[in-house]
């Protein structure tokens, strides 16, 4: 092999290094524009009709109760079945699982893809929606006149409120006031419970191949926190990142709790690789818990959250 | 012809199974969970024992990672180097005759039953992708001979039809398909010795190019020189067609689908070592586990606790080399 040429090679190389650069450049620029999320309880029930802030920070007026809701999410459904307006709802998604009552409605397609036509054939008053992947569905929506209300909170605190509003917008405020107040109860007392143990280092698995977990901004790593314990998860960054077998090793939870429903069983956790060798299992405190009851933003979170607080700290409930 | 043929395979076969070495102490001894050598060198000499959590991650964790990206970038590579050479294609790679598509549509249906964290979505890969080979098989024979470019077309048409297949399976089951998106980008995580037992049984099939060296060499200048130089030419594309089918089906059912290594690493070594089968076939192999290998230990160190994904990476380091080697032996 000659190199009668030798500067040709790496000028093109360089070239090829100046793209990748500029594309990661792109990246980070593009990561780096947030959303913010804050959605307020500054329902104001003016006698002009109900006006709340959703989780994107867009305004929602309605002129009176919604009548007809179209739900594009299972947690908005559970919701709006919580907070007794069930009957309004026209529609929801083919993953609308619970209440079971939610089996039935008809479909408007996939929480990833609904189909706008579909929608509007249903003429709603309100569609609950989400943020990320429906983005793009809104602006499509809002054009159509639609009134949208955008569902999308990182703590438990914030479902409560979105809870609230969804009340306010469906005219069942009352009724909304009592599943919140469970909610709140329901992290009272687990509070009460464990709010004084030291925290217990806690992984939480979404998905095991590859491995991945539960970062900050979600109301799952805000729940192990009220649960007592701190969620190793959060060194990964927000949002639900990959993480590495060795770091989980190395870092050794005391508690190793897997999601189980929506992406995978996690099968026999104590029988993977090296997983004898970890704290958690040879302590024995290695949890599978329902994936409906910590990632969906529901009502149900409530009873998720006690179920974290006897996984992370069994002791405060006499159950070790 | 005469060239090649005396061309001296060792010390190319050295020198990439030297560059492997290094790369295999480089990734044991690298890691997020940071091991002092101490730590390492005890392990090693202690062998694997329960009770000590520096030893699992040694034994449990790294070293079965490790083997696995070896094994299957050197599958990746000599499938790569198999097909490339049969099809006069520089283009090909393990994924064009559709085998990876049909191994993908195995380890979906696996994700979609939920059989995503046991050894059924490997054993389902493997069987969607040798069901497609087979399907594959059928469509291109003609009169008992296999006509090359049918295929091609038949392993390009079957693998959008499965892609086509799998994307349905991802709308339907809706909350899966992040579990399937990850899969098709291919990992090395959460792999373990279950996986590298799986890998392993395609070494007897990593023998096969290398018996039928000097047939491929023949084979360069066309199936009809062949014929006339007296090669057995059907059974010798049948015994490689079925040897890259099966390397290619067994990497993919252990680690999804990972780019770049099968298309780039026969074109990078084919411009160190040039066309003939006695190096090229061996120094691929090599190179493709060591390539894999350093791609892996990037995608686990550098932004740890986090990983990139090594697909991602195997493009980042392949591509600026294949770059530059491509600018260098256009001179030649």
């Amino acid at each position: 092999m000659s190199l009668t040429s030798p500067r040709r090679g790496p000028a093109a190389v360089i070239l090829l290094l100046v793209v990748l650069t500029a594309a990661a450049v792109a990246l980070v620029a593009l990561s780096a524009c947030g959303t913010s999320d804050t959605a307020s309880t500054d329902a104001s029930p003016s006698p002009s009709g109900i006006t709340v802030t959703d989780d994107a920070g867009n305004t929602v007026a309605l002129a009176q109760p919604a009548e007809r809701i179209v739900s594009l999410a299972p947690a908005n459904t559970e919701i709006v079945f919580a907070v007794g307006a069930g009957d309004k709802l026209m529609a929801g998604t083919s993953y609308d699982d619970y209440p079971e009552a939610a089996k039935d409605l008809p479909k408007v397609g996939d929480f990833s893809n609904p189909s706008v036509e579909k929608i509007a054939s249903f003429n709603p008053d309100l569609v609950l929606a989400t943020g990320g992947i429906q983005a793009g569905l809104l602006k499509k929506l809002e054009k159509l006149g639609m009134q949208v209300y955008v569902l999308e909170p990182k703590t438990y605190d914030a479902v409560m409120r979105t809870i609230t509003n969804v009340g306010q917008l469906t005219g069942t405020s009352d009724q909304a006031t009592t599943v919140v107040d469970g909610m709140q109860k329901a992290k009272d007392d687990v509070q009460a419970a464990v709010g004084s143990l030291d925290p217990a280092a806690t992984f939480l698995e979404i998905y095991s191949k590859p491995l991945m977990t539960a970062g900050t901004d979600t109301f799952i790593d805000d729940m192990i926190r009220i649960a007592g314990g701190t969620n190793l998860g959060a060194m990964a960054g927000s949002g639900f990142p990959n993480f590495s077998s060795e770091v989980l090793f190395r870092e050794n939870p005391a508690v190793y709790i897997a999601d189980s429903g929506s992406m995978s069983k996690p099968g026999p956790i104590a029988k993977r690789a090296g997983y004898a060798e970890l704290d958690a299992i040879k302590n024995g405190h290695v949890y599978v818990i329902e994936d409906s009851l910590i990632a969906r933003p529901g009502p149900r979170l409530a009873q998720g959250l006690q179920e974290l607080a006897k996984m992370i700290h069994p002791e405060a409930y006499g159950t070790e | 012809m005469t060239r090649l043929a005396h061309t001296r395979a060792w010390p190319g076969i050295a020198l990439a199974a030297s560059i492997l070495g290094v790369c295999f102490v480089l990734s044991l001894a690298l890691g997020p969970a940071s091991l002092s050598l101490d730590q390492i060198w005890h392990s090693v000499t202690t062998g694997p024992v329960s009770g000590d959590l520096s030893n699992a991650i040694f034994w449990e964790i790294r070293l079965p990672r490790v083997l696995l990206a070896f094994l299957v970038g050197a599958e990746l590579a000599v499938a790569g180097v198999i097909l490339q050479d049969l099809f006069l294609n520089p283009l090909t790679d393990p994924y064009v005759t559709g085998v990876s598509s049909g191994a993908a549509l195995g380890a979906t249906i696996g994700i979609v039953l939920h059989l995503a964290n046991l050894p059924w979505m490997a054993v389902l890969a493997l069987i969607g992708g040798l069901a497609t080979l087979g399907i594959v098989w059928i469509s291109a024979r003609r009169r008992g001979r296999i006509d090359i470019f049918v295929l091609l077309l038949a392993g390009v048409t079957i693998a959008y039809l499965a892609s086509a297949v799998v994307t349905v399976l991802m709308i339907r089951a809706n909350e899966d398909m992040y579990a399937i998106v990850y899969w098709l980008m291919g990992s090395f995580s959460g792999r373990g010795w279950s996986e590298v037992e799986i890998a392993l049984f395609a070494m007897p099939f990593m023998i096969v190019p290398l018996v039928f060296a000097t047939e491929m060499d023949i084979l360069l200048q066309g199936e009809k020189r062949a014929l006339e130089l007296g090669v057995e030419v059907e059974r010798t594309k049948r015994a490689l067609l079925i040897t890259a089918g099966v390397l290619t089906a067994i990497a993919v059912s252990v680690s999804g689908i990972i780019g770049f290594v099968g298309l780039v690493v026969p074109h990078i070594v084919r411009l160190l070592v040039g066309p003939g089968h006695r190096s090229l076939v061996p120094v691929s192999l090599l190179v493709g586990a060591a390539m894999m290998g350093i791609a892996d230990l990037l995608s686990r160190t550098v932004i740890s606790p986090n990983e990139i994904p090594v697909g991602v990476v195997t493009t980042f380091v392949g591509a600026p080399l294949f770059v530059y080697l491509l600018r260098r032996g256009s001179k030649r």
